[in-house]
């Protein structure tokens, strides 16, 4: 057997050539930027070696108007995001294979990942059921948060009515885009909660039956059942407006996190590229690969969760 | 593939309880400057915000904790 030299699968004089050229290139970079002249003075290199400090905007910059309807640039990202994801699966399932090439092992495979979880999480038939939403909102959360990494996406401006604007911004930093997910995932935990229980789910939220039962208890002269009745009855009365805020903070906490992550790793990106520019954002790349992934899962998995605590929320219970 | 139920009912448990608690307390101190009411309405909204956040993360880990209680049983 042939001895395998070198590393990284390359031979060592190319391997040590790289890093001599990476590590030339980061003390040139960490020389030149802001971080670099504020400890050794201003060496007087030249200015297209330094990156423009950033300025981070929290609302979405209006690129255009459409019939009167203001045209942000995360909504443009997010339309290249539906554009990409609609061709995608178009171009991999459009002639479908029982033997599967690479393309189509690789979709096949996240797509089969996600069903698995569905029907781990909420049962063969339930899962069945919710993995259209929580796929939906995986793939659309993740191609966002990694479209958002391409190089040149946050570099292209635009002349607009109110001056230069970046004409792509990822989708998940702006408010809007996580709150109007969040939403989508709170209209289909009622939906699945009254197609699974029927107008009974309502009593999860507003239950008065006990109270009034103890109330009418009380004038027809049982006083003892009557105020046990009317205590337990206020009881469940109260839960029941606990579990409707519950309901109703979690749709808050849903769109915060996404919109904390990834505006967070977009601002860090900016700053990482600007204290020393060229190499030192590579590895925020990396970590920002991986945050959006898992973001993607926690979007998707905290909505199947909500979904399947809809179909077996006190109905479930009592079965 | 079992525990990824596990694992997200966990995750959503951390945000969950922060959004809730400060909530109430920032929808108190809204409400007392509107009625004038200074310490009062920011203390009730700090309880209810600690009890939603009780109560939401009991309700999320409630099939949780049954299943590890039937394990035991066993």
């Amino acid at each position: 057997m042939p001895e395998k030299k070198g590393c990284l699968g390359c031979s060592f004089p190319l391997v040590i050539g790289l890093a001599v050229v990476f590590l030339v290139l980061l003390v040139i970079a960490f020389a030149a930027g802001p971080l670099g002249s504020s400890l050794f003075g201003d060496l007087g290199l030249p200015s297209w070696l330094t990156v423009p400090r950033p300025d981070p905007q929290l609302p979405a910059e209006t690129v255009f108007h459409l019939f009167g309807a203001p045209i942000t640039n995360s909504i443009i990202a997010a339309w290249i995001t539906i554009i990409f994801l609609v061709g995608f699966s178009y171009v991999v399932t459009r002639r479908m294979k029982l033997i599967p090439g690479r393309l189509q092992a690789a979709f096949e495979f996240l797509i089969g990942w996600l069903y698995d979880l569905c029907c781990s999480v909420a049962g063969e038939v339930n899962g069945r059921r919710f993995f259209p939403v929580v796929a939906t909102i995986f793939l659309f959360v993740a191609f966002n948060a990694w479209l958002a990494l391409l190089p040149g996406f946050g570099s292209i401006t635009a002349h607009t009515a109110e001056g230069e604007a970046h004409l792509l911004r990822p989708a998940n930093t702006d408010i809007n885009m996580p709150l109007a997910l969040a939403l989508t995932s709170f209209g289909f935990f009622w939906f699945f909660g009254f197609r699974a229980i029927g107008i009974r789910f309502m009593e999860n939220f507003f239950n008065f039956r006990e109270f009034l039962r103890g109330a009418r208890q009380l004038f027809t002269g049982k006083l003892k059942s009557g105020l046990s009745g009317l205590f337990t009855g206020a009881m469940t009365a109260f839960t029941g407006l606990l579990e409707l805020l519950s309901v109703c903070i979690r749709v808050i906490s849903l769109t915060f996190r996404l919109f904390g992550n990834m505006t967070a790793g977009e601002i860090l990106l900016l700053v990482a590229a600007f204290l020393i520019p060229w190499l030192f954002a590579i590895p925020f790349y990396g970590l920002e690969l991986l945050i959006g992934f898992i973001q993607a899962i926690i979007f998707g998995g905290l909505t199947l969760i909500f979904l399947t605590l809809a179909v077996e929320s006190h109905g479930g219970e009592a079965q | 593939m079992r525990r990824w139920g596990a694992a997200l009912r966990f995750i959503g448990v951390g945000w969950f309880i922060g959004v809730s608690i400060l909530l109430g307390v920032l929808a108190g101190l809204w409400l007392d400057s509107k009625f004038g009411t200074k310490p009062i309405l920011v203390i009730v909204g700090l309880i209810l915000g600690l009890v939603v956040a009780f109560y939401g993360v009991y309700r999320m880990l409630l099939p949780l904790m049954r299943s590890k209680r039937d394990k035991e049983n066993n």
